[in-house]
């Protein structure tokens, strides 16, 4: 078995006819933790959505392999079962679904599309509420509709509830640091950590180093209208903190 | 001037000869059946739609069991037009019928039709607060058949009541057209629940009448799911201060069925106020019609009444059809309306889709949560399940 769990090659991607991912190259091994940064409009969502299979970013060229299998013809849904996970940077809020109903039907539609038996409803209960104790979840959120209401932190912390549940393999973070105070940026890396294992990767989407503080990376890159232009270790996070985007932009 | 009446027209009018009601087959002989340049019949154009009426027959077999079982609920049944009345009556109500015409105070031919065509109306007067369930079941039966069946009820002062109306048939092109006038007296309560389960060949009229005294309180729910061709009508004056109604509705319209509600609400005088939530989802090439008009009469200061239409369309061949209007003479009003009306929303589905739901299951999430709160307020558990099942069966 390889080691590696995600091969982007030269990834070009349109959205509205308009190109916006140039060539994307990547490779994530089993267990790492990658983080991307780049300035706004650089394309970084865009790479979330082409990953996970949202309607209207139509690949022009390239291929995505996950776990060594070509994704790019699945349903949205079926890479969700292969093990993909995008923690959105805008969680949709669904009303008239309660957290718990939806998070109920998530993880039976995996189990039942993995052949196995669906969760009977105690087994349930006891997963959800371990798992919310320790993002610090309170149980009145999971009976209102979901991400209804939710503060920005709140819909953060659902977010990570959702991984830690699904328990995928390659999870993608996109700006989930985005409009969180210090604490509630500390119980989401603290989430986020307790699911490292050597079987999972990360992809974590940022836009400031802040998080990187919390969730430590072992590779960084930075994006620049629409492709990697930089790859460095963790130092790199900082050198770009200190002299700004601009720096790279000359490169691309 | 008469008009030219149409075969199907024709037949309507011999009925009301044979059924002695001279004055309104004169006036039918005026005005045939209702067209689109009727403005309240204007996007169900009976004199299109009705081509075919059939004789009016009481044959058919009739089960001694209601459709749905509802815990301690009293049941009436009428067949084909013929009421029948369990022996034993609960407290508090008085049952009865008269044959006959009975009074209509809509200004509508159909509804005249439906007074003169009636072989027996049931009367029900209802005081205090009512333990029983009213389910009444409305059915039509046998080969196809003309029907014409109607209800008064009496909420007297202080009553309290739930009263569900069904509407069931065979597989056979009935037209059945019925009516229900219901008057709350001062200070009683009423929820009231309505719900076409007829079949697809049936093509159902319901003439809905409400009048609200003082201090009283309406709920009222409409469910279109069955007909082919369904049209309700619903009336509603409020006559005495501080009263309050919450009108509701939902139209389940797939294949080539036409369902139209169309509602009228007069506040007549000051200091009352309604809510008025309607939704229609639609498939295949089915249309869906909400009229809603709110008429506030001069001296009826202080009002408030919200109406709201909400529209989901499955495909593109299917219609939606949405006419608010607001007539208003008192100048201390709060009164508004909106409308919404598309397709699911695609960020949503995406969202579910994103954590493995698969497209088909998404969809239906999506749609039952769009439906579930019409049916919020209903705290009966056998009625909600009822509701429940009914847009689950319908969704799958
Ligand atoms: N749905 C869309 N339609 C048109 N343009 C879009 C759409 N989504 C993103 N874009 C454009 O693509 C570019 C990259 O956007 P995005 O991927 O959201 O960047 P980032 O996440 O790095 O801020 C921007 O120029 C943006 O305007
Ligand atoms: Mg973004």
């Amino acid at each position: 078995m390889s080691d590696i769990m995600l091969e982007i090659k030269n990834l070009h991607v349109n959205v509205a006819d308009k190109e916006i991912l140039k060539g994307v190259n990547l490779t994530i091994k089993k267990g790492e933790v990658h983080a991307i940064m780049g300035r706004n409009g650089s394309g970084k969502s865009t790479l979330s959505y082409a990953l996970t299979g949202k309607e209207g970013y139509e690949i022009t060229k390239g291929e995505i392999l996950l776990d060594g299998e070509n994704i790019l013809e699945m349903e949205p849904n079926e890479r969700a079962v292969a093990g993909l996970f995008l923690a959105f940077q805008y969680p949709i809020e669904i009303p008239g679904v309660t957290t718990m109903t939806f998070l109920k039907a998530a993880m039976n539609a995996q189990r039942k599309a993995k052949g196995q038996e669906e969760l009977s409803t105690p087994d349930f209960m006891r997963a959800v509420k371990k798992t919310a104790q320790e993002l610090d979840i309170d149980s009145s959120m999971l009976k209102r509709p979901l991400n209804v209401g939710f503060s920005g932190g709140e819909k953060k912390r659902a977010e990570i509830l959702q991984m830690a549940l699904l328990k995928p393999k390659m999870c993608i973070f996109d700006e989930t640091d985005s409009g969180l105070d210090i604490d509630a940026l500390k119980i989401v890396a603290k989430g986020v950590n307790a699911l490292r294992n050597e079987n999972r990767s990360m992809l974590i989407i940022t836009h400031y180093q802040r998080l990187l503080n919390y969730i430590v990376p072992d590779i960084v890159h930075v994006f620049s209208d629409g492709k990697i232009v930089k790859t460095g270790d963790k130092e790199l996070a900082l050198e770009l903190e200190k002299q700004g985007y601009s720096k790279f932009d000359e490169v691309s | 001037m008469a008009v030219r009446l149409k075969a199907s027209e024709k037949i309507l009018y011999n009925a009301l000869i044979k059924a002695e009601a001279q004055n309104i087959a004169d006036e039918f002989l005026q005005s045939g059946l209702p067209n689109r340049k009727n403005e309240s019949y204007h996007y169900s154009d009976l004199k299109l739609l009705l081509d075919n009426i059939p004789d009016i027959l009481e044959n058919g077999e009739f089960s001694s069991e209601p459709e749905f079982n509802i815990a301690g609920a009293y049941n009436i049944f009428i067949n084909n037009g013929r009421v029948e009345i369990a022996k034993k009556l609960p407290k508090d109500v008085e049952i009865g019928t008269i044959s006959g015409t009975v009074f209509t105070p809509e200004n509508d031919i159909v509804a005249k039709l439906n007074s003169a065509l009636s072989k027996e109306s049931l009367q029900l007067e209802i005081k205090g607060n009512l333990e029983n369930i009213i389910y009444i079941e409305h059915r039509s039966n046998g080969q196809a058949s003309f029907i014409n069946d109607n209800i008064e009820i009496e909420l007297l002062a202080n009553a309290n009541a739930i009263i569900i109306e069904i509407f069931t048939s065979s597989n056979n092109s009935h037209l059945s057209n019925h009516a229900s006038r219901i008057n709350l007296a001062e200070n009683s309560n009423l929820t009231h629940i309505v719900l076409d389960l007829s079949a697809k060949e049936n093509r159902h009229l319901y003439t809905l009448t409400y009048e609200v005294e003082k201090e009283a309180r309406l709920n009222s729910l409409i469910i279109h799911k069955g007909a082919n061709l369904a049209r309700t009508q619903l009336f509603a004056k409020f006559v005495g201060e501080n009263s309050h109604a919450d009108f509701s509705g939902l139209t389940l319209a797939e294949s080539e069925q036409h369902s139209d509600i169309s509602i009228n609400i007069s506040h007549a005088v000051a200091n009352t106020s309604s809510s008025e939530n309607y939704k229609s989802v639609v498939r295949d090439r089915a249309k869906g019609i909400f009229q809603g008009k709110i008429l506030v009469e001069r001296d009826a200061q202080k009002i408030d009444a919200k109406m709201m239409h909400k529209g989901l369309m499955l495909s593109d061949d299917a219609q939606i059809l949405v006419k608010p209007e607001l007539e208003i003479y008192a100048d201390d009003v709060i009164c508004g309306h909106g409308a919404t009306c598309g397709e699911l929303d695609k960020d949503s589905l995406f969202y579910l889709m994103s954590r493995g739901i698969a497209y088909e299951t998404a969809r239906a999430m999506l749609i039952k949560a769009f439906l579930a709160e019409i049916f919020d307020f209903v705290e009966n558990k056998n009625i909600h399940e009822i509701l429940q099942k009914l847009i689950d069966d319908w969704l799958n």
